[in-house]
């Protein structure tokens, strides 16, 4: 098996659980040394053919795996041999982590510049100008809505986002200054 | 020390020197102090410091028939369990859309204020 460092990190068996699903998971998460057919992977990981191909086509879609076709000159049958891509995974991740730096900044200013109020009964927040419409009564149930805190919120994004910039070496000034 | 903090401190030689090897994603020794227009001492002392604080790897290697060394930039160990919230992946994992007011993302982020 290859990229054994790899999938020790728990956060890298769940990011290809949350790609190719758990019946493509035995796939994903026993790459083979060099290239193998779907036949092959099939056979010794004891799986249907098709979940073998959906899983394989799920990394290919993801920049893990390729392939390469091949002719049988007797039957004409196309033989697909894959390869595994698992040297990208890091590459793809850090770009994970500058999207969810992106949406927590969002999110940050959205949660700071407004306030919320909240029908406990129910579970549901509504935006300051939504409850002033109805009249901070929850339009499901009739209860009063109650003003509520979201300084938790916002710390607890504030300092994952600090983490995020320090770690992926994001020059907030800079960024502050283009915003 | 996080690998931001060390890139911080370099001088700016090596932090030149650093760059050229990731832009070009590898490269000689031989090429790398003239790109970078050094002497080859220098060129080499600037090397050696990058691989010490393991920045950059390098590799012996044959090149237009002399000894030198191949120099690429260091995997950057990034930690990803900064995608996580308690036992929850960033829910923008495998999607083309990043839609910061989602559902998904708003259990993402009870998870980070409560379970962490």
């Amino acid at each position: 098996m290859a990229f054994e460092d790899l999938l020790e990190d728990p956060v890298i068996q769940k990011y290809l659980h949350e790609l190719v699903g758990p019946k493509g998971m035995p796939v994903a998460a026993a790459p083979p040394d060099g290239e193998v057919t779907d036949e092959e992977l099939a056979e010794e990981l004891g799986l249907e053919l098709n979940d073998v191909r959906r899983a394989l086509f799920i990394l290919y879609e993801n920049d893990l795996a390729s392939y390469r076709r091949l002719r049988d000159e007797d039957s004409g049958w196309l033989t697909y041999l894959w390869t595994f891509k698992y040297e990208n995974i890091p590459e793809k991740l850090e770009e994970e982590m500058h999207r969810l730096l992106d949406a927590l900044e969002d999110r940050e200013s959205y949660e700071r510049d407004n306030e919320f109020y909240l029908c406990e009964r129910c579970g549901i927040r509504f935006e300051f100008d939504e409850a002033m419409e109805f009249g901070f009564q929850c339009p499901e149930c009739g209860d009063q809505v109650e003003s509520m805190e979201n300084t938790r919120l916002v710390d607890a994004m504030d300092e994952r986002i600090a983490t995020l910039r320090d770690e992926l070496n994001v020059d907030h000034e800079r960024e502050d200054a283009e915003a | 020390m996080s690998m931001a903090a060390i890139e911080e401190e370099l001088s700016d030689d090596e932090r030149a020197g650093l760059e050229l090897i990731r832009e070009s994603g590898g490269i000689h020794q031989s090429d790398f102090w003239k790109e970078l227009d050094v002497s080859s001492r220098k060129g080499s002392r600037i090397v050696d410091s990058l691989a010490d604080k393991e920045l950059i790897q390098r590799e012996e290697t044959i090149y237009e028939g002399h000894n030198t060394y191949h120099l690429t930039p260091a995997p950057r160990d990034l930690d990803f369990s900064l995608l996580m919230a308690g036992d929850q992946l960033s829910p923008f994992i495998g999607d083309e859309e990043v839609d910061a007011r989602s559902d998904a993302f708003s259990q993402w982020v009870m998870s980070l204020a409560y379970n962490e």
